[in-house]
């Protein structure tokens, strides 16, 4: 690994640590060769990911900071922006406008804010884009639920969704399987187990 | 046949005519107005006229730029680097150029905003302020690191990092993406462009600077109408023209390509349908018409069936589908009995559409094939006429034994040309038909077409063939008469094409 993305790195956890207590962001090391880190963010007040902790994994290119960090989601999360199934993030610091004086601070802070203000023009997941421009209520009723299954966010959960997520698994359906059936077709019992698997 | 061979006569004696009134005009023009033209090739091409370029080196190519740099830099006076980059945004146009900057009526800030420059004209004042600000160190915000004031660089923009991350940084961008002139300063949201003078401070390796320079000349070649590179492996030579067109030009290195597509000279066929034409052959299509027009799908498990003869009953030989069906209606066989004759499925609506959209790829693929055999052979042919120039220039030596003159065995070489000159137009006519719709002038193409096939294969025949002392002058005499024909032939197949294209004759297939 080239030392400049060592050094940065190195430089980059200790102002995080001295910088970030209060603004619910973590990074700590996954190894010791500085190029794969986790990073946690909590869910923003005022979005349906409210209190849930948000784990990502983070790999440093040996050539960081000139190339982005390539940063997805370890927990599952329901956003327009970020795939439901495999927790690729669609942002553009993370591409083409990523530059060499950002740091990962910037990117977890970048992260929350997506949190805040989806871009469902801008899509990850196109499924659930569609449900948050054409069924904002759903969209948000689904996220909270995602947000409290997978990130431990706190609330009463939603009577509904856990009646007919139990339903459903109680066919024998894997619960991710029957929760991403159920959330595509906006909570319709009869529409998921059509298009379930 | 007769009458064809009277016909292509008459057409050769017109086409004679037409010239020869074309030559006696030129030369009352000539007398009247004493302009001489520069005519590299001689009264050999007095059909067309010649279309000027000429052949540039890599070091040509990066005098030129400077040329332009100093052509406008006389008028507007901008530093160099600034009005290099100001030059690349506007893909190298200096009229262009021009025009804006006089446009905004001496307030030109407009035009640097947009090609990401600082103005020259603000710089001053601010730079100074800069420079003053403070003698102590600063950190880097790359690497996370101080370092003293003179270690700290950065654009006019005044963002400054360390030397070391700006090498780096420009390093990846150059090696890593290829970019030249369009490498923005590493801070957040800037867009402000790296200019040659700082890249050429900072980088010190001999590899990055070298790819950086030819990337330079090359976006300097992309954006200029104007300049082509030499599309020859290992070529780095630029034809420069002073007109775009569809024409041949030549390069030092003695690949012959047209200069609007950059292929090999391809006359008559348009750009645009070799390029169609080269794709059809390249990719796979081909395969999947042929799979589409000789094949069915098993209705159950969808695996590719060809059926080798024998009865309509067919078995899925897929292990485990064993799905039994009718060849025909494609529908299962249980239905069918033992009476196939009478499939009653067999004019059902879908089945028919089937079979007709099958029917037509056939077709379609049967007419492929035909015109790419075609091509193919003379393109398999042009290679081989290598090996012909290696056995005529043995020739050649061995007749200058048989008492004959240097000059005098120079034909055999020009027959070879000629030979070459004829296949090559011959592979091309294959897919120019290809796209074409019948119509009469079809018709008199394709006996051009088949004139000008014939009396090219009777020329490579005559090539072939073993030159001994008796034959020698009557050999040399057909030969002679053979490529003078072959030439002119090709002058009139492609003219006709020429003129189809000037009066619209052409009807183009929507393939």
């Amino acid at each position: 690994m080239c030392s400049i993305a060592a050094t940065r790195i190195q430089r980059e956890l200790k102002d995080i640590k001295s910088e970030c207590s209060g603004q619910n962001i973590k990074i700590e090391l996954h190894n010791d060769q500085f190029d794969l880190l986790k990073g946690e963010i909590v869910g923003p007040p005022g979005t349906p990911y409210q209190g849930g902790i948000f784990k990502l994994s983070i790999k440093i290119p040996e050539t960081y900071p000139f190339n982005p960090p390539k940063v997805s989601f370890d927990t599952k999360i329901w956003h327009p922006n970020i795939s439901s199934v495999t927790g690729a993030i669609c942002l553009d610091i993370l591409k083409d406008q990523w530059a060499a004086a950002l740091t990962l601070r910037t990117v977890l802070l970048s992260l929350q804010a997506l949190l805040s203000a989806a871009e469902p023009d801008d899509p990850q997941d196109a499924v659930v884009a569609r449900q948050y421009k054409e069924n904002r209520s759903a969209f948000i009723k689904t996220a909270k639920f995602w947000a409290q299954i997978y990130a431990n966010a706190p609330g009463q959960r939603d009577g509904d969704c856990v009646e007919k997520l139990k339903k459903v698994t109680e066919m024998g359906f894997y619960r991710d399987i029957s929760l991403q059936a159920l959330s595509s077709n906006s909570w319709s019992l009869a529409d998921a187990l059509d298009n379930i698997g | 046949m007769d009458s064809d061979d009277d016909y292509f006569e008459a057409e050769d004696e017109s086409s004679l005519v037409e010239d020869e009134g074309r030559v006696s005009d030129d030369e009352g023009f000539l007398g009247d107005t004493m302009i001489v033209p520069d005519d590299p090739l001689g009264s050999g091409s007095k059909e067309e006229d010649v279309y000027p370029f000429v052949c540039l080196s890599a070091e040509q190519i990066v005098e030129l730029m400077l040329e332009i740099l100093n052509e406008v830099n006389d008028i507007v006076n901008i530093p160099h680097t600034t009005l290099r980059i100001l030059l690349a945004h506007f893909n190298w146009d200096k009229e262009l150029l021009l025009e804006k900057y006089y446009e905004y009526d001496g307030n030109p800030e407009q035009i640097f905003k947009d090609a990401h420059v600082i103005s020259p004209f603000k710089l001053k004042s601010t730079c100074k302020t800069k420079g003053q600000s403070s003698r102590t160190d600063a950190e880097c915000e790359i690497c996370c690191s101080s370092y003293s004031r003179s270690f700290m660089t950065g654009l006019n923009c005044g963002h400054i990092f360390c030397k070391g991350c700006w090498s780096q940084y420009l390093r990846t961008k150059i090696m890593d993406e290829g970019m030249s002139q369009t490498i923005p300063c590493p801070a957040y949201k800037c867009e402000i462009i790296v200019d040659d003078e700082i890249v050429m401070c900072l980088i010190s390796e001999k590899k990055v600077r070298m790819k950086y320079q030819h990337l330079m000349s090359n976006s300097f070649v992309e954006c200029n109408s104007l300049l082509k590179w030499c599309p020859a492996p290992d070529c780095h030579h630029v034809i420069k023209v002073e007109y775009r067109d569809r024409q041949p030009v030549k390069c030092q290195c003695g690949r012959v390509f047209c200069f609007e597509c950059s292929e090999s000279w391809h006359d008559p066929v348009l750009c645009l349908h070799l390029k169609k034409w080269l794709k059809k052959c390249d990719d796979d299509s081909e395969t999947s018409n042929w799979i589409s027009a000789n094949t069915k799908e098993c209705p159950k498990c969808q695996v590719t069936i060809e059926k080798d003869g024998g009865c309509n009953h067919v078995i899925c030989r897929s292990q485990t589908c064993k799905h039994e069906f009718c060849w025909v209606c494609l529908g299962p066989w249980d239905p069918h009995g033992a009476s196939w004759y009478n499939c009653n499925r067999y004019n059902a609506d879908d089945a028919k559409k089937a079979r007709d959209v099958q029917q037509r790829s056939r077709e379609m693929l049967q007419r492929y094939l035909f015109y790419c055999n075609r091509y193919m052979n003379h393109l398999q042919s042009l290679k081989f006429e290598s090996k012909l120039y290696a056995l005529v220039k043995r020739k050649m030596e061995e007749m200058q034994q048989l008492n004959m003159s240097w000059i005098e065995v120079q034909f055999l070489k020009k027959a070879v040309d000629v030979l070459c000159e004829c296949r090559q137009t011959l592979m091309y006519t294959y897919v120019f038909a290809f796209f074409l719709n019948r119509n009469n002038q079809l018709l008199i193409f394709e006996d051009n077409q088949a004139d000008m096939e014939k009396a090219t294969e009777t020329l490579s025949e005559y090539l072939e063939r073993d030159i001994t002392t008796a034959s020698i002058r009557e050999i040399k005499q057909k030969v002679q008469d053979k490529y003078r024909y072959c030439d002119s032939r090709r002058n009139v197949l492609l003219n006709h094409v020429h003129e189809g294209y000037d009066k619209d004759w052409w009807d183009y297939l929507d393939l």
